[in-house]
C-alpha cells in the first residue's frame, strides 16, 4: 500500500527545515514562525507552478527568502537597529530541548540579524541549509562570483561577532 | 597565493582535481592560513550545529495546521439538524452555520436579488449567480459571476465553481436547479483580485477533490453539458 506522497506529505515532511531557514532569516523565534508560515500558505497557493521531481525544498527556500525581503523592506531595516539582544530568545517551543545549543543558537541569530541581507541570505542558504554555491546562485539570480564574495564577508562577519568558543 | 573566494570554496567543499590539490598544499606549508582553516572548520560546524538543534524540537501546531487547512466545508442540511434553531428564521439558522459570516454581508445585499436561497435545509442558487451557472461558460469575460471548473461528481451530476464578490464557491445540479455545496470567503486583502480557478482557494480545492469523480470537463464538453441542460 505505497500511495506516492503528496505535496502536503511532502510539505510537512519539510517542517523542520524549513523553521530551520526562517530562524536564519527572521529576526527571532516568532518572526521566524510567521514567516515559515507565511511561506506554507504561498507554497500551497502556488502548488500548481511547482514542477514534480525538481527540489521541493529548494522551491519552498526561494518562495521564504522573496516573503523575508519583502517584509524586510516594507519595515524599512527598522528591525536590524531594534532591540537585537532579544533576538532568538522564543526560539524553539520545547525549553528541554537542547538547551546548550539554544543558547548559542540566540547569540548567532543576534549575530546574524545585524548582517546586512544579502549577506545574512547566502550564509543562510550555503552554511545553514547546506545548498552548493551554484544553486544559492541561481535561487537568488545571482552570478555565482557575487555569491561566494558575499559568502566571505559574512562569514568573517559573523565569525568577528559571535567570536571563537 | 590563495584569496578568500578559493580559500573558503575549498573550506566548503566546493573544490575539486587540481584546483583543491593546490589550495591544500597552500595551506599545508603555510602555519597561519591552516590554523585559519582549522577556525572557519570549526565556525561552519558551530553554525549549522547551532540551528540544527531546531530540527529536533517538535513544529508548533499552528505550522502543522497550515499545511492543511481545515476545509471550512458547510453542510447546510447536516449543520441545521445538529443544531437546532428553530425560533430563528432560517435565514440566521444558516448563518450560524457558515464559518465565514462576512460572506453573507455580501452574497444577500437584500431581498430581491439575493444570489442563494433556502429550500428544506438545503441553499440554492438564485438571481445572478443562478443565471451565470446556468447560462455562463468559462470562457466568458469576467462579470459579476466567473465561473470556472465544470466536472460531473460521482452521482454524475454536473458541478461548477464559482466566484462571486468577495466569496468562492461549489454548486451542483439538483433536478433544475443548482444546489451550493460549499461557499467560502476570499483571503482577507484578495477580495478586489479573487481569481476563480478552484487550486487557488484550498478550501473550495479540497471540497472539489473530494467531489469531483473523472476529469473536469474541457470547453467543448462544457459547452455540450450546457446544451444538454446540464443533465
Amino acid at each position: 500500500m505505497n500511495r506516492p506522497l503528496s505535496f502536503e506529505d511532502e510539505l510537512t515532511t519539510l517542517l523542520p527545515r524549513l523553521r530551520r531557514f526562517a530562524h536564519a532569516l527572521a529576526r527571532d523565534g516568532s518572526d521566524a514562525d510567521d514567516l515559515a508560515q507565511a511561506t506554507i500558505e504561498r507554497a500551497l497557493r502556488s502548488k500548481a507552478q511547482w514542477q514534480p521531481g525538481t527540489s521541493l525544498h529548494g522551491w519552498c527556500c526561494r518562495i521564504m527568502r522573496n516573503l523575508w525581503i519583502d517584509t524586510a523592506r516594507s519595515r524599512g531595516r527598522r528591525a536590524a537597529y531594534e532591540a537585537p539582544e532579544e533576538a532568538g530568545e522564543q526560539v524553539g517551543s520545547d525549553p528541554r530541548a537542547a538547551i546548550e545549543a539554544s543558547v548559542d543558537l540566540k547569540r548567532i541569530m543576534a549575530a546574524m540579524s545585524r548582517l546586512p541581507d544579502e549577506q545574512r541570505e547566502v550564509v543562510a542558504l550555503i552554511l545553514i541549509e547546506g545548498f552548493g554555491y551554484r544553486e544559492a546562485a541561481e535561487m537568488l539570480d545571482l552570478p555565482i562570483g557575487t555569491v561566494s564574495s558575499r559568502l566571505v564577508r559574512g562569514r568573517n562577519a559573523l565569525l568577528a561577532m559571535v567570536g571563537e568558543q | 597565493m590563495i584569496d578568500d573566494e578559493t580559500f573558503f570554496a575549498w573550506i566548503d567543499g566546493e573544490l575539486s582535481g587540481p584546483e583543491a590539490a593546490r589550495v591544500e598544499a597552500a595551506v599545508a606549508a603555510d602555519t597561519a592560513l591552516a590554523e585559519r582553516a582549522r577556525q572557519h572548520r570549526a565556525f561552519r560546524q558551530r553554525l549549522s550545529g547551532a540551528f540544527d538543534a531546531l530540527l529536533e524540537v517538535p513544529v508548533p501546531e499552528r505550522l502543522t495546521a497550515a499545511v492543511r487547512p481545515p476545509a471550512e466545508v458547510v453542510d447546510f442540511a447536516s449543520a441545521r439538524r445538529a443544531r437546532s434553531l428553530p425560533s430563528l428564521p432560517q435565514w440566521a439558522a444558516m448563518a450560524a452555520t457558515l464559518a465565514v459570516g462576512v460572506m453573507l454581508g455580501t452574497m444577500v445585499p437584500d431581498r430581491g436579488a439575493a444570489p442563494v436561497e433556502a429550500h428544506g435545509g438545503k441553499l440554492y442558487a438564485a438571481a445572478s449567480l443562478g443565471h451565470a451557472l446556468e447560462t455562463q461558460l468559462a470562457s466568458a469575460p469576467a462579470g459579476d459571476v466567473r465561473i470556472g471548473l465544470t466536472f460531473r461528481d460521482q452521482s454524475g451530476a454536473v458541478c461548477r465553481t464559482f466566484t462571486q464578490s468577495a466569496a468562492a464557491g461549489l454548486a451542483c445540479r439538483d433536478q433544475d436547479r443548482w444546489q451550493v455545496r460549499g461557499l467560502f470567503a476570499a483571503p482577507e486583502g484578495q477580495a478586489s483580485d479573487y481569481r476563480m480557478a478552484a487550486g487557488i482557494d484550498p478550501n473550495l480545492a479540497a471540497l472539489v477533490d473530494s467531489t469531483m469523480a473523472g476529469e473536469p470537463l474541457d470547453a467543448a464538453e462544457e459547452k455540450a453539458a450546457k446544451d444538454k441542460g446540464w443533465r
